[in-house]
């Protein structure tokens, strides 16, 4: 569809005018944006406290499933975000069953010691008014809450297609999650801006920013982290390291440079696989696979205020029970994981899966997929020692 | 970053697909309705644009914008560059044609490879991570620009360059049609216009130099078809005569 003739056929004053006045409109718009535009800089990890942390001890407080919507029998992949006051907020999807048209993603506040009934803040209606064009499917959503107390939501939303088709949507609330609004769909992606999702907790840093890990799901795996200033305005988008086969990475920072990636692995090992960035998430490199099992389940990884590490992952070695346990593993140097804890230990065959982690004060709450029908809550002590492991 | 507000995504997503699609179906209509639509007037023009514009303008679900930014997202600014172009050209009773020129198609062609093959892991070069940079890319933008101007007023290449002039003007003005620089300059439906166009243009030139190739034949044969591509006057798909 081009013109094989002359598209200018008008005086050519008038071209070099037009031409001219193009470019230098173009010039003056970047050189505002430049002039408005921060300082670089920032966007390093929040400072952490590389001392030998104590022991950790955990008590468990309470457990109980959060309640669900009426009638809506699946449910699957919650996040944990924080409220003032010490309180959180909990976000999941559910439906008649994962990618079906009714999947929407309900939330429930923690206050006073239990939890709120639900509310839906998202559905591929809602989402598709909205962003003026159709969603297909409703996902994974993460969370994080700026300093300024806004709530942003990360959501997935597909295009046509199944997971491999799909978007992540940034949503946020300034009335503590009671209403989103829908503020863009982000560009991940030269394809149909397709197959990029998110599953694990933001990381926050130094400035009040925050990493939202990634992973880009279609043929080939690999983690990604797109970062966001105070504003939750996106700066930037990073690969982790260059494997292939690895997805869900759950970021923790172990210094005041360097980082850590956990992720769950889609390849031969299955180890959980590791990368690590010594430059405050600029670049990363891969470190090979860990220790520990991994049989293709998300995980989530979580720095205690002490310094500890704290890793909650399926540790099931088969098919059959890759799914049907959650344990608590400790590590001080991000190398060597100890087991801390069992969460839950069912059958073959159970899924208690893609868990979740938040501390609030002395008091650690884990969440979970409770058997693909609801979203379990643990409430736990964290009882600090004297003696280093 | 820098990205667009999504209300204006929104009204571009509109407009461009009207547009673009506008374009493909004046080049389909006198291809496979040549008895109904001969030539292709100002008047079908308009008419074509016109309805185009008003059902992507349609609310909601209606609009066919609705589910073609479901499937596709946006039309890069190229695209849309292009298709204006290819509009123009035939309101002013241009002959146009389908093809990419073959240089503007060889390189999309080869940049798109990379840079898809990176987004889907084969490689890790994090080439489109680089579209959003604060410096590099609007200061690319901005040169770019400054060599379509030249190309225009010097009349080389002139419809290539009009086009990649719009795309990077939505890039730097608008920042559409998503923050980053090569989805200004390509999308995955450009890139398969520009390789089926490389690729013919390559089956062309060597059609051409095997026929040159042949030895002198002792009876007098009849003159072969020119092909138009391949003339220094049709050298561009979308650019002017010289």
């Amino acid at each position: 569809m081009g013109a094989s003739r002359p598209l200018l056929q008008r005086p050519a004053s008038l071209a070099l005018f037009a031409c001219v006045l193009a470019v230098a409109a173009m010039t003056a718009t970047e050189a505002w944006r430049w002039s408005r535009a921060a300082p670089p800089g920032g966007m390093m990890p929040a400072a952490v406290d590389t001392a030998v942390p104590p022991t950790v001890m955990l008590t468990e407080l309470s457990n109980t499933l959060i309640p669900m919507p009426q009638g809506v029998p699946s449910a699957h992949a919650s996040a944990l975000a924080s409220l003032p006051h010490g309180n959180l907020i909990s976000f999941w999807w559910a439906g008649s069953r994962e990618s079906g048209p009714d999947v929407q993603v309900y939330a429930s506040r923690w206050a006073d010691g239990k939890w709120s009934d639900n509310w839906v803040v998202a559905s591929r209606e809602s989402l598709g008014k909205v962003l003026g064009h159709g969603v297909r499917r409703i996902g994974n959503p993460a969370a994080w809450t700026a300093a300024d107390g806004t709530i942003h939501l990360y959501v997935v939303a597909t295009g046509m297609g199944g997971w491999a088709a799909s978007r992540v949507v940034q949503m946020e609330s300034r009335d503590e999650g009671a209403s989103f609004q829908v503020r863009r769909v982000l560009p991940m992606s030269p394809v149909f801006n397709t197959s990029v999702l998110v599953r694990a907790a933001p990381v926050g840093l130094a400035d009040g920013g925050w990493w939202l890990p990634i992973y880009f799901e279609i043929g080939y795996k690999y983690p990604m982290l797109m970062s966001f200033n105070a504003q939750g305005v996106p700066q930037r988008l990073t690969r982790i390291g260059a494997r292939k086969r690895s997805l869900q990475p759950t970021l923790v920072p172990v210094s005041a440079t360097e980082v850590r990636a956990w992720m769950r692995d889609n390849g031969a090992d299955k180890r959980v696989q590791q990368a690590v960035s010594r430059d405050g998430g600029l670049s990363w490199e891969d470190l090979g696979p860990s220790t520990m099992s991994n049989q293709g389940t998300s995980l989530a990884v979580l720095r205690l205020s002490s310094g500890s590490l704290l890793m909650l992952r399926n540790h099931g070695t088969t098919r059959e029970t890759q799914r049907s346990s959650l344990s608590l593993w400790l590590s001080n140097d991000a190398q060597n994981w100890q087991p801390l804890a069992d969460i839950v230990n069912g059958q073959p065959g159970d899924e208690f899966s893609y868990p979740a982690m938040f501390q609030v004060g002395d008091e650690l709450h884990i969440t979970y997929t409770y058997q693909r029908r609801a979203i379990a809550h643990h409430r736990m002590k964290i009882q600090l020692g004297k003696d280093p492991l | 970053m820098s990205l667009p507000d999504l209300a204006l995504q929104i009204i571009y997503g509109r407009l461009a697909w009207a547009l673009v699609a506008a374009a493909v179906l004046l080049s389909l209509l006198p291809r496979f309705m040549p008895a109904r639509f001969p030539v292709v007037g100002r008047r079908l023009i308009a008419t074509v644009v016109g309805v185009m514009v008003a059902l992507m303008a349609l609310p909601g679900a209606a609009s066919p914008a609705y589910s073609l930014i479901l499937v596709f997202q946006y039309p890069s600014g190229l695209m849309l560059g292009c298709c204006v172009v290819s509009l123009l050209a035939r309101w002013r009773g241009r002959e146009v044609r389908f093809a990419l020129r073959p240089g503007l198609a060889l390189a999309l062609a080869v940049a798109g490879l990379v840079l898809y093959l990176d987004a889907f892991g084969v490689l890790s070069l994090g080439l489109y991570y680089g579209g959003f940079g604060p410096v590099a890319a609007p200061l690319l933008a901005c040169l770019g620009a400054a060599a379509c101007a030249v190309a225009i007023v010097r009349g080389q290449a002139a419809g290539s360059a009009t086009a990649l002039l719009i795309g990077v003007m939505l890039f730097s003005l608008l920042r559409l049609p998503s923050g980053n620089l090569w989805d200004a300059l390509i999308d995955p439906l450009l890139w398969a216009w520009a390789l089926g166009s490389a690729i013919a243009a390559a089956v062309r030139w060597r059609a051409l130099r095997n026929a040159i190739a042949l030895p002198p034949s002792p009876q007098p044969q009849p003159a072969p078809e020119r092909d138009p591509e391949l003339l220094p006057v049709h050298a561009a798909g979308i650019d002017k005569q010289l």
